[in-house]
């Protein structure tokens, strides 16, 4: 009898499994979603893969992607809402970007981030990015050459210029909400927008010419406040921001020539500290940039087998990374009033008891505390030419 | 409840079969001294049975003694029988042996056997049980009247196969000699091998019709006499009224009858035999089959090709290793399949989850059916192929290439990740080396994919840690079954995952071989080195 029990109890085992199965084509796989205010509501608009139009075999011209849109009081109930148009439950765990209304960023993202941090089904490992001047709803209504998936050439895009020009962020949810939470930092996020005709940006139409007449693309880093957008930084503050915040893979950076003309210097390797002091009871922060960098062109006259030459160019790059520099700080301090760089961080690691002090006050000590500023820049090679062949070319 | 009140009845049949099996009281009779008497008993024993011929002869001077012969047609050597039997008793010996007898009064079965008949094999029989024993193994018998003694001549001779290739355990670099169906060359197969005094033999009769030869084989002083002695009890036990492969011997004695995994490992190749031998392990040859259990066995030793040790160590490793992997897929490929695509999508990359999306859209059934489908049907391809006619082999593989392959997924009914998934358990199942491992896997495999479609990743885990202490818990005549890796023995690692090269293994396995463990002496000479250059 009490064998037979248990045989009965373990084959009941059995009948409790598959509730949360869910076969593949029973998924909407969503790689990319906006969120936006609209009349005090958010709008949620999920990017959902048609596979049988990715995959090469079965592909029969439609659309690769299609969107579905839902209203609701919370982020919650509109993803739940969103099934009375899609056909599958929207699947999130593979979703590669979010894209946050202008609009829903300058009154506040906190709440709407608030369920994607706290579901088990997302990963995350995804970008968020702020739509300029857009709704979330018309990036994400744009399609896209080389990768069919608009979601993924976000990705991808936002991955490969971070790397190789070092104007955008990458910043993933993760990063976001550390940002956030941390005292004496404030978030930035990359912006996204569309240049072209948005019209026609949605239609196949779009990526079947060469230049497609919508185009998505990256550029200035979204300021905040808090969880509120303040405003943006402009291409040469967003790559003054990475020199400051060490985010720099690899960059090029065009100099002054010591005569007229201009040199383009790669950056390689790069290193930027950031140390915290308190001088005289005030704070203060060094920032130590040091980079190795090549020669990338020259396109005036110069004669680089002379080291004098070489000198000169790291004095000239020197000068100008530390104005942008210097600039990008000075934006943050005078017009945004926001400490995107983390310097109250620094000054928290170096000076723990003063910065408890100085915390609540910490907005106003910002605007006006010094930053000091060092770069260093070593140039290791000159590419393949001594003598540029321009000289030649005038003679 | 009656499943459980099964245990009970089952010690009620077991009860019984004794009855039966003892032995006919006739057979238990001794010879009488009359011959016409005791022909009379065989041939109604033996209820007339055409092949048995019967020959009345009249030996002596004056041809005054009655002598029968009587052997079994086909299995004994007409040649020799005339030869050196007929033309013996009724040529050879007129002169000689009456005069003796009269003179010494000496027993004329012993005279002839001793002095007349010339036959290696010669042996006296008093009772008729002895008598039809070796008369249906090919004997021929010799009876003569006024004796109540008989002689088995031993002229046994049938048509057989001769030692061809092994078909179940080919290589490509190693003997090729198999064993073939005849006890005698079997042995000698492997006594060819292992010309060492301490190889012994011991035989046993096992199966009241079939009396079937077993041969037990070990190394004396290598082997473990604990486990001989264990292997001579298991063997005693079993009653039953025939043995017609040594897969009966081993359901019989193998330690568990439930497990899904064979704890006797069987080969037809000599050359294995020979190298278990010399680790200490005990061989059971049976008349009749091709196939030598070898016991005890441990699961790792079904991964070891007899290849391993021909090849080079480095490439033989690596093949072990890959053994292992495919056992590994064999087993779980199709169950990791179902569970990560039905509740783990998560773990795949996204182009990889929209890829076989994109083969799912408009399959009908669930993941799990969709492999239970495909896996039976490679079941049934592989049966069908076993079994059928081999002229018709192509015809089949065309159809079942047609079937699995393209129709069904051109049809849409089945995904082509599942047939690749398929495919690939299929292929990997093929690499063991011997083929109960491998069988082993087959039913398991179902039993992953059921917990894979119930409880995802959760279920195989479980289903893996139930697995692994099952394993632990069996052995083989005493010897954990998972030995050297539970309980873990640094020295026999030598030869389990890896091979190290000859020259690096001087022990022999250690749980097995508990006395004798050393195969190479002197460690520094082993290993092969260029010769030094003197000045």
């Amino acid at each position: 009898m009490k064998r037979h029990m248990i045989v009965l109890l373990i084959l009941s085992l059995f009948l409790t499994g598959c509730w949360d199965k869910r076969e593949l084509n029973e998924l909407a796989i969503t790689v990319a979603m906006g969120i936006d205010k609209v009349e005090d509501e958010f709008q949620l608009t999920a990017q959902v893969v048609v596979p049988s139009e990715v995959s090469m075999k079965q592909s029969s011209g439609r659309s690769p992607v299609t969107l579905f849109q839902a209203k609701g009081e919370t982020v919650y109930e509109a993803l739940r809402k969103m099934t009375i148009s899609s056909p599958r439950k929207i699947y999130p765990g593979h979703l590669r970007m979010l894209v946050i209304g202008e609009e829903l960023a300058q009154e506040g993202i906190g709440e709407s981030l608030e369920l994607l941090s706290r579901d088990w089904e997302l990963r995350s490992d995804f970008y968020v990015v702020v739509a300029k001047d857009k709704t979330a709803a018309e990036i994400l209504n744009v399609s896209t050459p080389i990768e069919s998936i608009p979601a993924n050439k976000m990705f991808n895009t936002l991955k490969t210029s971070e790397n190789s020009w070092s104007a955008t962020k990458g910043i993933t949810l993760d990063d976001l909400i550390s940002d956030l939470i941390s005292d004496g930092q404030n978030p930035v996020l990359s912006g996204i927008y569309i240049t072209g005709n948005e019209e026609s940006g949605s239609s196949k139409q779009n990526v079947e010419s060469i230049t497609p007449s919508a185009q998505i693309l990256y550029d200035y880093l979204a300021v905040f406040n808090k969880d509120k957008l303040v405003g943006w930084l402009t291409e040469r503050e967003s790559i003054g921001y990475n020199y400051i915040t060490n985010s720099i893979k690899t960059t090029v950076t065009s100099v002054s020539c010591p005569e007229k003309g201009k040199a383009s210097i790669e950056v390689i390797q790069f290193k930027s500290d950031m140390k915290g002091k308190i001088n005289k009871g005030e704070p203060e922060v060094d920032v130590n940039i040091q980079v190795e960098g090549n020669v990338g062109s020259v396109e005036c006259h110069i004669n680089l087998k002379e080291p004098v030459t070489i000198e000169e160019l790291e004095k000239i790059y020197e000068k100008e990374v530390k104005e942008s520099i210097d600039q990008t700080i000075e934006t943050a301090q005078k017009q945004y009033k926001t400490d995107i760089f983390g310097f109250g961080q620094a000054i928290h690691r170096s000076n723990p008891k003063t910065w408890k002090k100085i915390k609540e006050q910490w907005d106003e000590k910002f605007t006006d505390m010094v930053v000091n500023v060092e770069v260093d820049l070593k140039l290791r090679r000159t590419g393949t030419v001594n003598k540029s062949f321009l000289k030649s070319l005038q003679e | 409840m009656r499943f459980f009140k099964r245990k009970n009845t089952k010690k009620s049949i077991s009860a019984i079969p004794s009855q039966y099996q003892a032995v006919d009281p006739i057979q238990k009779d001794a010879l009488k001294t009359s011959l016409q008497e005791n022909i009379q008993t065989i041939k109604y024993t033996l209820g007339a049975s055409t092949d048995i011929v019967f020959r009345e002869i009249r030996i002596g001077k004056e041809g005054s003694i009655n002598a029968g012969i009587i052997y079994t047609d086909g299995l004994t050597d007409t040649t020799s029988l005339q030869e050196f039997i007929l033309e013996t008793l009724m040529l050879d010996i007129k002169e000689v042996e009456l005069q003796k007898k009269i003179t010494t009064g000496e027993n004329l079965i012993s005279l002839l056997k001793d002095l007349a008949l010339k036959v290696g094999e010669i042996k006296e029989v008093t009772t008729l049980e002895l008598l039809y024993n070796g008369l249906l193994s090919g004997d021929t018998v010799l009876l003569i009247d006024g004796y109540a003694q008989g002689l088995l001549i031993s002229n046994k001779q049938w048509v057989e196969r001769g030692v061809t290739e092994p078909v179940a355990q080919t290589v490509v670099r190693g003997p090729r000699e198999g064993f073939s169906e005849n006890l005698r060359v079997n042995t000698a197969l492997i006594r060819r091998k292992i010309k060492d005094p301490n190889l012994w033999m011991e035989s046993k009769i096992i199966g009241t019709r079939t009396k079937t030869n077993i041969e037990i084989m070990y190394i004396n002083g290598v082997a473990n006499d604990k486990i001989v002695k264990e292997l001579h009890l298991r063997l005693d036990r079993i009653e039953i009224d025939g043995i017609l492969e040594s897969g009966n011997i081993e359901e019989l004695i193998e330690d568990d009858a439930y497990s899904p995994f064979p704890t006797i490992f069987n080969t037809e190749r000599p050359d294995v035999v020979a190298a278990a031998l010399l680790e200490g392990r005990i061989a059971i040859l049976v008349d009749g089959t091709p196939f030598v259990l070898i016991v005890p066995a441990l699961f790792v030793q079904f991964f070891q090709a007899s290849e391993d040790y021909y090849q080079r160590a480095d490439i033989s490793s690596f093949i072990r290793l890959l053994r292992f992997g495919s056992f590994g897929i064999s087993l779980l490929a199709p169950a990791l399949f179902i569970a990560i695509t039905t509740f783990h999508q998560t773990m795949l990359p996204p182009a990889l989850l929209i890829s076989l999306t994109a083969q799912r859209e408009g399959v009908p059934f669930p993941a799990f059916f969709e492999a239970l489908l495909m896996e039976l049907t490679f079941e049934i391809l592989r049966e069908a192929g076993v079994r059928m006619p081999r002229s018709i082999g192509s015809a089949m593989s065309i159809v079942g290439a047609f079937v699995i392959g393209t129709a069904a997924v051109e049809a849409g009914v089945i995904s082509a990740a599942m047939v690749i998934i398929v495919s690939i358990t299929a292929i990997a199942s093929f690499v063991s080396p011997t083929y109960d491992i491998a069988i082993a896997v087959r039913l398991l495999r179902f039993g992953f994919m059921g917990l894979a479609a119930t409880f995802g990743l959760f279920g195989i885990t479980v289903g893996l840690i139930a697995l692994i202490l099952h394993l632990c818990s069996i052995r083989s005549f005493g010897i954990p079954y998972m030995s050297p890796l539970a309980p873990f023995n640094i020295s026999d690692q030598k030869d389990t995952f890896i091979r190290l090269p000859k020259w690096k293994m001087f022990t022999r396995p250690r749980l097995i071989n508990q006395q004798n463990i050393v195969r190479q002496q002197d460690s520094t000479s082993a290993k092969p080195q260029p010769p030094k250059n003197e000045e």
